[in-house]
């Protein structure tokens, strides 16, 4: 499985990729909690219009994030095709044996429009900034040393190991297993692939902790000051937190939202 | 068995990354408790890896495959480290594949760890009595394994049919819900017998992995 890059546009110069990470951390995570507190329609048009003038403000290509909506969860596309057929009473057509409910295409907009949104800015924040700042930043935030060297390490080897298992996988078709009957050798074999991967990762780990060691790990001084917070940061913080709230009092004032329709 | 974000509703994401947060407090300050906790990092930190590259292998069942999970496994050998583990392992598949989610994330994090820190105790007990034996190590690799996919199979249906934003009926409801179970059952029987093979592998060939970190 190839890896997915997210930071390759990582150096275009928009607002949001000179937006100090810290706050733009803050700023859009905030905004997508608000969007997943949306249930309201009206509101989900207006999320729709940010997302896209978020994008647009970012300068990230098209193809960024058509190429990561082309593979949509596969979960979400099975909910899509099961709710307007199962959820609600007032039937809006009937397809054979099948009955089209308003109630379920509704939930189905809902979640469409809600996961679309949510994944688009999720892009843009880990997009518009090289991925080691973005975890710099969160180590920045308060992210436990122990995780945040967690993450550094395992991203550091998840190539190295992957690319393990697919030269192990192309000796093992360069031999003649063919993968495509379940039988008990079929899981012997996908153990013993599992289990090699351990068992090499376990003894590289032991290396690379007397390498870290050598070079000091635990003992560096840790850098303070590395991001600098100026009042346009803060003002942009300031705006999105605006939005966010916007958003969650919009839909409190607009009723129920979907709860209500339903009604 | 990814919650991907849209599905569920804004307080029970918040609640999720509640929770996540109390559980990592907890294992972290387990870790911080060992002499040297630095020295298990690197350990912990290549098994993360490579279990995120192990549930790559996929099992042929036809018509289609299922891939591994092993959040079982992962207990056992990573103790208080597999619920950081497991959420990092999350966070790349929401960040560079966008399985799952970011609003997600603490939710499925508790769907996918909570158990794999039940399986730690379970796979520990084979420790009391005799000798550690390698039918032992099987028969509380496969409960592990087994047990730790089950209780993620019935959270994660669970908060699905009880948060979906979507007006069932008890009949449709229970249906899903038995459909979905019923759907999951080779699953949690293939994941016991891989943790299984896995853990008498482990055991023969490197066993201080089983020693945990």
């Amino acid at each position: 499985m190839k890896l997915g890059i997210v930071d390759e546009y990582s150096d275009l110069g928009s607002l949001l990729h000179r937006w100090e990470p810290r706050c733009k951390l803050i700023g859009l995570m905030v905004l997508i909690f608000a969007f997943s507190f949306v249930r309201d329609l009206r509101m989900l048009l207006a999320m729709v219009v940010v997302t896209i003038t978020i994008y647009i403000i970012s300068k990230l290509p098209v193809s960024f994030i058509l190429r990561r909506l082309r593979y949509p969860s596969f979960f979400l596309l099975v909910v899509v095709l099961i709710l307007p057929f199962v959820s609600g009473q007032t039937i809006v057509m009937s397809i054979g044996p099948l009955d089209l409910r308003q109630e379920g295409l509704i939930a189905v907009l809902l979640v469409v429009t809600r996961f679309l949104s949510i994944l688009t800015i999720g892009l843009i924040l880990f997009g518009t900034a090289p991925f080691l700042t973005t975890i710099k930043a969160m180590r920045a935030l308060g992210l436990p040393a122990i995780l945040a060297d967690m993450v550094l390490l395992s991203l550091r080897y998840l190539h190295e190991i992957g690319s393990d298992l697919q030269k192990m996988q192309t000796s093992m078709s360069l031999r003649g297993y063919k993968k495509h009957r379940f039988s008990t050798r079929a899981l012997n074999v996908a153990a013993w692939l599992g289990g090699s991967i351990l068992v090499r990762s376990y003894e590289r780990s032991e290396w690379v902790y007397k390498a870290m060691i050598l070079r000091g790990y635990g003992y560096a001084p840790t850098t303070r000051g590395e991001f600098q917070t100026n009042s346009r940061d803060v003002i942009t913080l300031g705006v999105f937190l605006l939005i966010a709230i916007g958003f969650i009092t919009g839909d409190i004032l607009y009723g129920r939202g979907v709860a209500a329709l339903l009604q | 068995m990814h919650i991907p974000d849209g599905i569920l509703p804004g307080p029970v994401t918040a609640a999720g990354y509640a929770a996540t947060a109390v559980v990592t407090w907890y294992s972290v300050r387990k870790i911080n408790q060992k002499e040297n906790p630095r020295q298990d990092i690197p350990k912990a930190s290549l098994l993360t890896a490579a279990f995120f590259v192990a549930s790559w292998i996929h099992i042929p069942v036809p018509p289609t495959s299922v891939h591994l999970v092993l959040n079982g496994l992962l207990g056992a050998v990573l103790g208080y480290f597999a619920f950081p583990a497991i959420l990092i392992g999350l966070f790349f598949q929401a960040v560079m594949f966008q399985h799952g989610g970011l609003t997600t994330l603490g939710v499925n994090a508790v769907i996918m760890g909570l158990p794999a820190i039940i399986a730690h105790y379970i796979f520990r007990i084979r420790r009391f009595g005799n000798q550690e034996s390698r039918r032992k190590t099987g028969i509380f690799g496969f409960l592990s394994g087994a047990v730790a996919i089950g209780i993620s199979v019935a959270m994660f249906v669970l908060i699905l049919l009880t948060n979906i934003p979507a007006d069932l009926d008890i009949g449709t409801e229970r249906a899903a819900l038995y459909t979905l179970a019923i759907a999951h059952l080779p699953l949690i029987a293939i994941e016991g017998v891989i943790t299984l093979l896995l853990a008498v592998f482990l055991q023969r060939v490197r066993p201080r992995i089983l020693d945990g970190v």
